[in-house]
């Protein structure tokens, strides 16, 4: 059996089933499952799970799933080296956001993450505490902070809106995702120049850790194969 | 190699038999021993190191929600000690104990390990601090037992006082200092020193700066004040045309840099270098010198010890001499103490202003394992 599992609500769930549609890819609701449990018609070894967006990303990382689809943002925040643990079959073309970092505009001499790098050391060198940054995007962040050679700052794990954080005083900088900018905006937020960590979008991912046993791998390349995706560039990948 | 050691088998007898050796040696130099708690506040040390250390911190939430961190190492939590209870200068402590770290990447590293180490707070004489310290850590390993490691040293206080004595505004200084020990990232900060920095696009006078400020909305209720967003933009604008660095410096700032080798010829090509870029850091050439004459007391011959420049501070707080002692265990090379100036910290920490502190660790387990592969 191949476990493949699918945002379970809002409008990443519609765009899934609008593209599986699209490729002639039809989803029943598997009878009792409250929901939960689904089916392709005519791809009777796949199982298919509906789960939160990142309770996906978590699953393909544990291996619990042979594939997934989720943001990329949620993929690479949830394993910050995707080599041998994940590989990205095929970007979905939907659920564009960016992750970004952002400051106020009040801070009008911060334009760069150089400005940034800067205004983090003397801050801390000057009131002998760090900046703080925002975010539900730590993994991202420190990694993306440790290539723009930024070391003093500190990270406040955010549990929703951060864009609000800068003006409840709970931190000066935020990393966040945004689609449009508005609502950075409507905060008096703005993205620094090279402040874009990942452009990120829907992605049907494959798990590397999964057991991956023959029926598995037939029915991976069915699908793959009626989706219009690579499948042998992902045969070649898998283990054993 | 485990995450999660088990000691049997006599391993914390052996352990012990070590720590008192060492404790017995440091207490007959006249360091006073300490034992800081295992759970310390988070903030201690994630307000107060880089995302480096925090990222290597373990920390967690007591059941009233007070976020607290298993200490990742003692020299913090020993500074604190003496600054707040405004302990007499100069200190010389003294520990042995377990520090916890977690290990990225790296799942199979043990989280846990033995550390003995000392600290001396406020010895002004640097030079005589520097070599105390580098005497001691020598003895120690000596009197622990072992006969073969090797020695590998540098100074953060070098590169600094060099980027001092160039011309560049105090801003650009700061990031040379900070990023220095970043191979290929400082030649980049170099190569824009000798072309300008594109992105000033600021008004030029204090009241077009305040007036872009006031167009921007609220202050935000935390962080940086007004003051010093307005004091910051202001020394940018009037940079943006004058940055330049004569490229001759800025090359033998790069060459400089790239010095790894036995320290009698690194220090003459220093030596050659600053020369060249007509540059005089004699202070910091002298003070090299002298420790390099300290190790040579000890039979420590400076062709034997290595010195790298760009060799820093992966614990980020180090300020002058640091040092790491290395010999192999059975499975290959293994650092086996480590250490240096630190002299930041006790003000970070809440002192009236910089304090002289200098200190070393020894990780007694690899010292164990080192002498059991002879």
């Amino acid at each position: 059996m191949l476990t493949l599992a699918i945002p379970s609500k809002g409008r990443l769930k519609e765009n899934c089933h609008a593209w599986f549609a699209d490729r002639g890819v039809t989803m029943e609701q598997t009878a009792g499952a409250r929901g939960y449990r689904a089916s392709f018609t005519g791809f009777p070894g796949i199982e298919v799970m509906l789960l939160s967006a990142s309770e996906i990303a978590a699953a393909l990382l544990a291996g619990d799933i042979h594939l997934g689809i989720t943001g990329e943002d949620l993929l690479r925040e949830e394993a910050p080296e995707l080599e041998g643990r994940m590989s990205l079959v095929q970007p979905l073309g939907f659920g564009f956001a960016d992750v970004v970092v952002a400051v106020s505009n009040y801070w009008v001499d911060v334009a760069a993450m150089a400005d940034l790098d800067d205004v983090c050391a003397a801050y801390a060198a000057r009131h002998r505490r760090r900046l703080r940054v925002a975010t539900k995007y730590a993994q991202l962040t420190r990694q993306f902070f440790a290539q723009s050679r930024i070391s003093d700052y500190r990270i406040v794990p955010s549990a929703g809106a951060t864009e609000a954080a800068p003006a409840a005083g709970t931190a000066e900088v935020i990393v966040d995702i945004t689609t449009t900018g508005a609502t950075l905006r409507d905060n008096g937020l703005k993205v620094l120049e090279d402040g874009v960590i990942l452009k990120s979008q829907a992605q049907l991912a494959a798990s590397l850790t999964a057991e991956w046993d023959g029926e598995a791998r037939a029915a991976c390349r069915a699908l793959l194969d009626r989706l219009g995706c690579d499948y042998p560039r992902l045969a070649a990948l898998l283990p054993g | 190699m485990t995450a999660f050691p088990y000691y049997e088998d006599g391993a914390m007898e052996a352990l012990n038999a070590q720590a008192a050796v060492l404790l017995g040696l440091f207490a007959e130099r006249g360091y006073a021993r300490a034992e800081p708690a295992v759970l310390q506040p988070a903030s201690l040390f994630l307000d107060r190191s880089g995302e480096e250390i925090r990222r290597r911190t373990f920390t967690l939430t007591d059941p009233s929600g007070r976020e607290l961190a298993l200490r990742p190492d003692l020299t913090i939590p020993i500074c604190r000690q003496a600054v707040r209870a405004g302990t007499k200068l100069p200190a010389r402590v003294c520990y042995n104990g377990l520090v916890f770290r977690h290990q990225p990447g790296e799942p199979d590293r043990p989280t846990q390990f033995f550390q003995a180490g000392v600290e001396l707070l406020g010895l002004e004489d640097r030079a005589a601090g520097d070599a105390e310290i580098a005497v001691l850590a020598v003895e120690a390993l000596r009197a622990a037992g072992l006969k073969d490691f090797s020695l590998r040293i540098g100074d953060l206080a070098l590169f600094n006082a060099l980027v001092d004595a160039l011309a560049l505004p105090a801003n650009w200084r700061g990031r040379l200092k900070r990023h220095f020990w970043r191979p290929g990232y400082v030649e980049s900060l170099l190569y824009w020193l000798g072309h300008g920095d594109a992105r000033a696009g600021l008004p030029k006078t204090r009241g077009e700066i305040e007036a872009l400020i006031d167009a921007q909305g609220d202050a935000p209720p935390a962080g940086r004040t007004r003051e010093e967003v307005v004091a910051r933009a202001l020394d940018r604008a009037a940079q943006a045309e004058s940055l330049r660095l004569d490229p001759k410096v800025a090359d033998a700032i790069a060459q400089l840099l790239d010095i790894s080798g036995p320290a009698d010829a690194a220090l003459a090509r220093i030596t050659a270098l600053l020369k060249t870029a007509g540059i005089n850091l004699d202070p910091q050439l002298a003070a090299l010198d002298a420790r390099l004459k300290t190790l040579a007391g000890l039979g420590i011959a400076p062709s034997a010890v290595q010195f790298t420049a760009h060799f820093g501070r992966n614990m980020e707080y180090y300020t002058g001499f640091v040092f790491e002692f290395w010999a192999r265990d059975r499975e290959g090379p293994v650092q086996i103490a480590g250490g240096g100036r630190y002299d930041s910290m006790m003000e970070m920490l809440g002192a009236k202003g910089p304090v002289s502190a200098i200190g070393c660790a020894l990780r007694t387990e690899r010292v164990l394992a080192v002498k059991g592969a002879a």
